[in-house]
């Protein structure tokens, strides 16, 4: 990790000094053990801020829209995957994003840990090739990283970035054989109530401060249909009507579109289980329109025009 | 008064005993955090923890709540009913000194000379506050800077001290006293509980390595509005309410108006400072249209407006916002940087 | 227990357009409960937060004066939500007041002073107030002269037109009219407020300006007076911004630690000097 760290800062200053870019967008050290955090450099000594760990787990495409300099990304799998869709949308040109890919065996998840952690708390967080060691009040212990994965990580088709600039690092091997829509195919097989009431008590801890909609990259729009007056969509009040749709709402927007890069989950304060829709959304876009979102930049997303022969079987039945 | 002690394992039953005549609540354990509740039964208390993922102001400031209800016929008999006041008596065991001194600051906004706001003050007179003082405080804790501490009696009527198998128990009102003498779970303290209470305060308030010039910061920001260092500061920003919907002594809210059938409601809910649209005007015209104006309203309200009108920061300390703030815009950071500038 | 929060219900007695562009409307409302009516006394420059039950609530300055007992006049602008619901309303039906709000303007200081009084647009509503609780038989001694200077776009979006031409006929008022843009019968002045303000050029000697207007005109019309002589303390604005509970609780008015609802409207330039130019 340390020389990924390095060959970042070294890109980034090479970027700025070559003038090929105005501003990086990466990661810096955070402010508390297991955290990193984004970081904005626009100067050489700036650079040497940059950092990757372990726990650079937010989805820097989110700040690309309204970028109007040309700018460097510092982006895993997923990450790069936000951009294409980003680009395809016309919320940046492919010209104004200088891409530095990162291969990524995934993030980890830091709540699993506390949970792990039984209430300990942890005070200093070393980072190894797969373990981390944790340090804290009566408290030495070694993880290993992959079982503390965020579970859009264990299900990741696409450590590798799609496209690049430059890619930093060696591809690392894909996981071909995960079945990534297991728990929506488990959760699919409940009975109609079961289900309803298992999505009741996720969203019930839903307290509305809409991290995971600003999380999302793909969540841009100038005014989000829950700030709407007129008309007013949903209520702004915590009740389970008001905000289940809100969560049904957004997954549909966001429907042809989400890569599971996982940001809208981690961001999160409360735990919900927000991928439980959106990725049954992806799974289903994959069946009725054979469309993975993020691949290519040619594509056309499927919510975004029309075939003749698309699946009509709500018309037609 | 003299100070009392109970062994750890009588407060289950001096919570059963207070359940029958108070509403108490309590830190329990769900859905993998802490939230405070109303427990039923004593065992339902969870103790052993650092803080609660929301802050207890929901107790008496909920984050919904009708402030009436009224019918639809807009006729002269509009049938506006306010909801009954709440009768009973409340506890809240177990709160951190943080949280019991924010309740002092929000005193402030909702208990003021000239308005009063009486869905908060009523739950308020009513409520009895016992805290527990903290013996190892977070990383992320920096109630000290604030004029608070892991043993602060402000905003408490009784404090509990855990010195291993027992706790101290420390009177701070007249309230508290009342209550302490009322029951006889309290014993008189022995003189070697009394001097573990003051090493386990020390070691407490040695853990909090966090020290931050409050007045310094304040005084500084007085020049700092046109300053270009809110655009840099705000850059990471998601402009999400995590912050101020965690925050213990945030409390601004929207008033809307709901409508099921013929009936409809009057409701406030909590609103956020960050969100875009929260002085967006009808003509279009918002003062703060980007996040960095609106990171500056919060940083500014809480260490610099709020000072001017009430003499204390809105900030007690306690951390939430950067445990939780998903891009780690840490306060702490942002007010060094002040200090800093 | 006495609720900041519960509107008082008041009946919709009369509702007058007052613009070409039929977004403007006048509301003369009356309490329901005489007690109520008894209690309300105001002073021009405050504002209540009117309801429509279902839709919402918003902040209006008070249009009439304290000097027309009876008469609670509210002027308003279909902008949003509730300002649509309350053109939908007809003659009759209730709606819900809270108030009166906010702080007033310096009646006292004002008195044996001279007035000149600076209104663009739909933002005239508490400066008509003014001018006639001014103008009132029992107070107008206590004021020196009062000068008026009310602009619009055009002469079809002037507020209280037959009401300014009453004032134009009074030798105890100094009125001029202006519009942007002139149409055919319009015989009076042309151009925006702040030049009219130039042109006329009042003395700022022993006198106060209030100013009322949007943003933009507010703009160009404070160097005006700066450079005729007005010192910030002389000059009165009343400032708009987005309310919700009106008591100074919900946070959302405050321009650094003033709340728009509570330490205001009304501020002089001096105190909005000394404030972060956030409004």
């Amino acid at each position: 990790m340390l020389d990924t760290s390095v060959a970042i800062r070294d890109i980034a200053k090479k970027l700025l000094d070559d003038k090929r870019v105005d501003l990086i967008i990466g990661f810096e050290k955070g402010s508390v053990p297991l955290r990193s955090t984004p970081c904005f450099v626009r100067s050489t000594s700036e650079a040497d801020r940059l950092i990757w760990n372990v726990n650079c787990e937010n989805n820097l495409a989110k700040y690309l829209p309204k970028i109007k300099e040309r700018v460097a990304i510092v982006a895993k799998g997923c990450d790069v995957r936000s951009t294409i869709g980003l680009i395809k949308e016309k919320q940046i040109t492919r010209e104004q994003v200088f891409i530095i890919g990162i291969p990524c065996k995934g993030m980890i998840d830091r709540r699993k840990i506390e949970a792990k952690l039984d209430g300990k708390e942890i005070l200093e967080a070393e980072e190894e090739d797969d373990t981390i060691i944790l340090k804290g009040h009566n408290l030495k212990e070694t993880i290993k990283k992959e079982e503390f994965l965020h579970n859009s990580c264990k299900t990741c088709t696409h450590r590798n970035p799609v496209i690049y600039d430059v890619l930093i690092g060696d591809k690392v091997t894909e996981d071909q054989a995960v079945d990534e829509y297991r728990e929506v195919k488990e959760f699919e097989a409940q009975s109609h109530d079961e289900r309803w009431q298992s999505f009741s008590d996720e969203v019930s801890k839903c307290i509305r401060c809409y991290a995971c909609r600003n999380a999302c990259p793909f969540c841009y729009c100038q005014e989000c249909f829950v700030d709407s007056s007129q008309p007013q969509w949903i209520g702004k009040t915590t009740n389970l009507s008001n905000t289940a749709i809100f969560h049904i709402v957004r997954a549909f927007h966001i429907a042809g579109r989400c890569v599971d890069c996982g940001a809208c989950d981690r961001a999160c304060p409360m735990g919900i289980d927000l991928r439980r829709l959106t990725k049954k959304m992806e799974m289903d876009v994959k069946d009725l329109f054979h469309y993975e979102a993020g691949i290519s930049l040619e594509d056309v997303p499927p919510m975004a025009t029309f075939n003749p022969d698309d699946p009509q079987e709500f018309i037609m039945v | 008064m003299k100070e009392s002690e109970i062994a750890k394992t009588e407060v289950v039953n001096l919570l059963n005993t207070l359940i029958k005549e108070y509403k108490v609540f309590a830190p329990v354990e769900q859905n993998g955090f802490i939230t405070f509740q109303e427990i039923h039964s004593g065992s339902e208390a969870f103790l052993d923890y650092i803080n609660s993922k929301k802050p207890p102001k929901e107790i008496f400031f909920p984050q919904s709540e009708r402030l009436f209800s009224y019918d639809l016929s807009r006729g002269e008999g509009w049938g506006v009913e306010e909801p009954a006041s709440e009768k009973k008596q409340k506890i809240i065991f177990g709160i951190r000194p943080c949280d019991a001194r924010s309740l002092v600051l929000l005193d402030n906004v909702f208990d003021g000379k000239l308005y009063k706001d009486p869905y908060y003050t009523d739950k308020r007179k009513n409520t009895t506050i016992i805290a527990i003082g903290c013996n190892q405080p977070s990383n992320t804790c920096f109630c000290t800077s604030l004029g608070g501490g892991p043993f602060s009696q402000e905003g408490s009527d009784l404090i509990l001290v855990d010195i291993g198998q027992k706790y101290i128990i420390q009177v701070v009102t007249e309230r508290g006293k009342k209550l302490a003498k009322k029951h006889n779970e309290f014993k008189e303290a022995e003189d070697n509980s009394l001097s573990l209470m003051r090493d386990t305060k020390g070691t407490a308030e040695a853990l909090i390595k966090s020290k931050i010039e409050v007045q310094k910061v304040t005084k500084k920001l007085d020049s700092m509005f046109d300053d270009p260092f809110w655009d840099l500061v705000s850059e990471k920003c998601l402009g999400c309410a995590v912050c101020t919907y965690l925050c213990p002594t945030c409390y601004c809210f929207d008033i809307t108006d709901e409508v099921t059938g013929q009936r409809g409601e009057r409701v406030r809910t909590w609103d956020s400072c960050a969100f875009p649209n929260f002085t967006l005007q009808a003509s279009g015209v918002n003062p703060r249209p980007s996040s960095k104006e609106r990171l500056r309203q919060r940083i500014m309200h809480k260490f610099d407006y709020f000072v001017a009108n009430h003499g204390m920061a809105a900030c007690v300390g306690c951390g939430r916002c950067i445990k939780e703030c998903p891009v780690n815009l840490d306060i702490q950071v942002v007010l060094n940087s002040i200090l800093n500038h | 227990m006495n609720n900041p929060y519960l509107p008082l219900p008041m009946r919709v007695e009369k509702i007058v357009l007052e613009t070409e562009d039929k977004n403007i409307k006048t509301f003369s409302v009356k309490f329901l409960n005489d007690e109520d009516a008894a209690n309300f006394n105001y002073l021009p420059g405050q504002f209540a937060q009117l309801s429509v039950l279902g839709e919402g609530e918003a902040p209006f300055g008070i249009a009439s004066s304290p000097t027309q007992p009876g008469e609670l006049q509210f002027t308003v602008n279909k902008a949003g939500v509730l300002t649509t619901a309350l053109h939908n309303l007809e003659e009759g039906e209730i709606i819900g007041l809270r108030g009166p709000l906010g702080n007033c303007f310096p009646i006292e200081a004002l008195e044996s002073k001279d007035t000149i009084i600076i209104g663009g647009g739909f933002a005239f509503t508490t400066l008509r107030s003014l001018i006639n609780y001014i103008l009132y038989q029992e107070n107008r001694s206590r004021f020196g002269n009062v000068v008026v200077i009310y602009g619009a776009r055009s002469p079809g979006l002037l507020l209280y037109r037959d009401e300014l031409e009453k004032w134009e006929g009074r030798t105890d008022l100094d009125l001029h009219l202006t519009v942007d843009r002139a149409e055919k019968d319009w015989q009076k002045k042309v151009g925006v407020v702040p030049n009219i303000v130039k042109e006329i050029a009042p003395s700022p000697e022993n006198a106060y300006a209030v100013v009322c207007g949007p943003p933009i005109m507010i703009k160009f019309t404070l160097p005006v007076l700066k450079d005729l002589g007005f010192p910030p303390e002389r000059i009165v604005l009343s400032l708009e911004m987005k309310m919700k509970c009106g008591i100074g609780m919900c946070g959302r008015c405050n321009i650094g630690n003033q709340y728009v609802c509570k330490d205001g409207p009304i501020f002089t330039l001096a105190q909005l000097n000394e404030l972060p130019g956030e409004y």
